[in-house]
């Protein structure tokens, strides 16, 4: 940390511990893990950007999605996504959370996944280097300056554009919606 | 009257300091071994700072509640360890006080964390208290050892004799007990090869699951706090106090960076191992510590 950042803190000390404290939640859905170890251990060394890895969502404010997303874990991500508390950041890693990558024709994998939780950056390849991590971290910092990583903003914005995504690849879903959403009610919303 | 009202004051605050130093300074020497750079020292500041502006769930009144509660107890516990020659409640109380009030911390954490009703929670308790079972015996002896030796419960005193003759650990019988309570150390830390009850690739750390947030951040401070007091706790029995808080902390830091390379190169025990280890080995030596103090002093 250089000295010309001392009066950022001052002014905006949300805006810099987040920066410098992103604690991840690796959702390994596929390959993308295998990348993961070095990063966080002593070949790649992720702490010194202030980056852990953390056990639980509650504890976590960067999503990491590694990997091709079946339909079956597309649940598991919406509801970790969800159990995260605000302000919260989501990465995609690799190109199949991008557009299905090589499973692009596949019946059981999710082609986009910002169309069921917002994410804020993407790093693509296949599969990209551990580097890549920090090259995202880096431009993570730099749009959480800007106050444009604001994925978790637009999902409460537009939480029935992504519930409606959500019933139509899953059925319907078994947990009541975070945000109240207008029309009908639907599951078990009182 | 006016000093002491200060002493009350900037106690706490000096252990806070002292202990959140030290979480950046274990993350950095851990680092180190590791053969990494590591983070920023203040890099556990920054967390904090963090976690204070998120957001965070609430799972029930107990959930808020507990985790105060714990941090008060911690809080007051300082007030009765003398910093140097600081000790702003010394006059009351002493060691019994300081061995009751040590519950108050981990129960604290228990009672708010068992509101999240999360089964990795549940383990992570039953561990812990399980592992408190484990400790609080040699730890027993050990104070017991400590006040027959000097015949007197006051905390006070005991460093005050230290400093007029000679610190406890390199003393005959009660080097024995000075052993065993470094030997249970990372036990009342919590620390590895202990860190059972907190372990997060077993139990998704345990208590702390359901902790986000300002939860979290309570949590962190009162880890700090927990650092502090048991630390400060050593040296003060064992390693002569200090004539003043610098000296007092330079002390301290020898005992956390002795404590934290065992920290740094162990693995995880298993919770029935790390019984059969505190039951055997500290105990012992605390034991038979304790029988030859009684021989000498009585």
């Amino acid at each position: 940390m250089d000295r010309n950042q001392i009066t950022k803190w001052f002014k905006a000390p949300a805006k810099m511990a987040n920066k410098y404290s992103l604690h991840v939640i690796y959702f390994c859905t596929g390959c993308g893990i295998i990348e993961v170890p070095p990063v966080i251990t002593s070949r790649w060394d992720a702490e010194r950007f202030g980056v852990i890895p953390v056990a639980t969502p509650r504890q976590a404010n960067l999503f990491l999605i590694t990997g091709y997303v079946s339909v079956k874990t597309l649940r598991a991500i919406i509801r970790t996504y969800e159990q995260m508390p605000e302000p919260k950041y989501t990465v995609g890693f690799g190109s199949c959370p991008i557009n299905g990558g090589m499973y692009w024709d596949s019946y059981n994998t999710i082609k986009h996944l910002d169309k069921y939780i917002p994410i804020d950056g993407w790093i693509a390849g296949c599969m990209p280097r551990p580097e890549a991590i920090f090259i995202a971290v880096t431009h993570l910092w730099t749009l959480i300056d800007k106050e444009m990583a604001n994925g978790y903003v637009k999902y409460r914005e537009n939480y029935e554009y992504y519930r409606k995504n959500q019933e139509k690849v899953l059925g319907k879903l078994e947990w009541p919606p975070l945000f109240p959403v207008s029309d009908e009610p639907r599951g078990n919303v009182q | 009257m006016v000093v002491k009202i200060v002493q009350i004051i900037l106690s706490p605050i000096l252990a806070l300091v002292v202990g959140v130093f030290f979480l950046g300074l274990a993350r950095k020497i851990i680092a180190r071994i590791h053969w990494r750079h590591g983070p920023p020292l203040i890099q556990p500041l920054i967390d904090i700072i963090r976690l204070f502006y998120q957001k965070s769930v609430s799972h029930g009144r107990m959930f808020d509640l507990g985790i105060i509660f714990s941090l008060a107890g911690s809080i007051v516990l300082v007030l009765f360890l003398p910093l140097g020659r600081w000790c702003p409640l010394s006059s009351s109380g002493g060691l019994l006080v300081i061995l009751y009030i040590m519950l108050i911390a981990p129960l604290g954490v228990a009672l708010s964390a068992g509101e999240g009703a999360n089964p990795n929670i549940s383990i992570g308790i039953s561990r812990k208290f399980i592992l408190s079972l484990g400790y609080e015996v040699p730890l027993l002896l050990v104070l017991l050892a400590v006040m027959t030796h000097y015949k007197t419960i006051s905390i006070m005193e005991v460093v005050s004799v230290q400093q007029s003759t000679s610190w406890s650990i390199i003393s005959f019988p009660l080097f024995l007990s000075g052993l065993s309570y470094f030997l249970i150390l990372p036990a009342i830390l919590g620390i590895r090869p202990f860190d059972v009850s907190s372990a997060p690739q077993e139990i998704s750390s345990g208590p702390m699951a359901e902790y986000g947030g300002k939860y979290l951040a309570l949590a962190t401070i009162e880890h700090a706090f927990v650092l502090f007091i048991s630390i400060a706790l050593f040296v003060n029995l064992f390693l002569g106090g200090a004539a003043n808080p610098v000296i007092f902390f330079v002390k301290m830091l020898v005992v956390f960076v002795l404590g934290l390379c065992i920290n740094a190169v162990f693995p995880r025990f298993r919770i029935e191992q790390a019984i059969k280890y505190l039951w055997k080995w500290p105990t012992l030596l605390a034991f038979v510590g304790l029988i030859i103090t009684l021989a000498i002093r009585s």
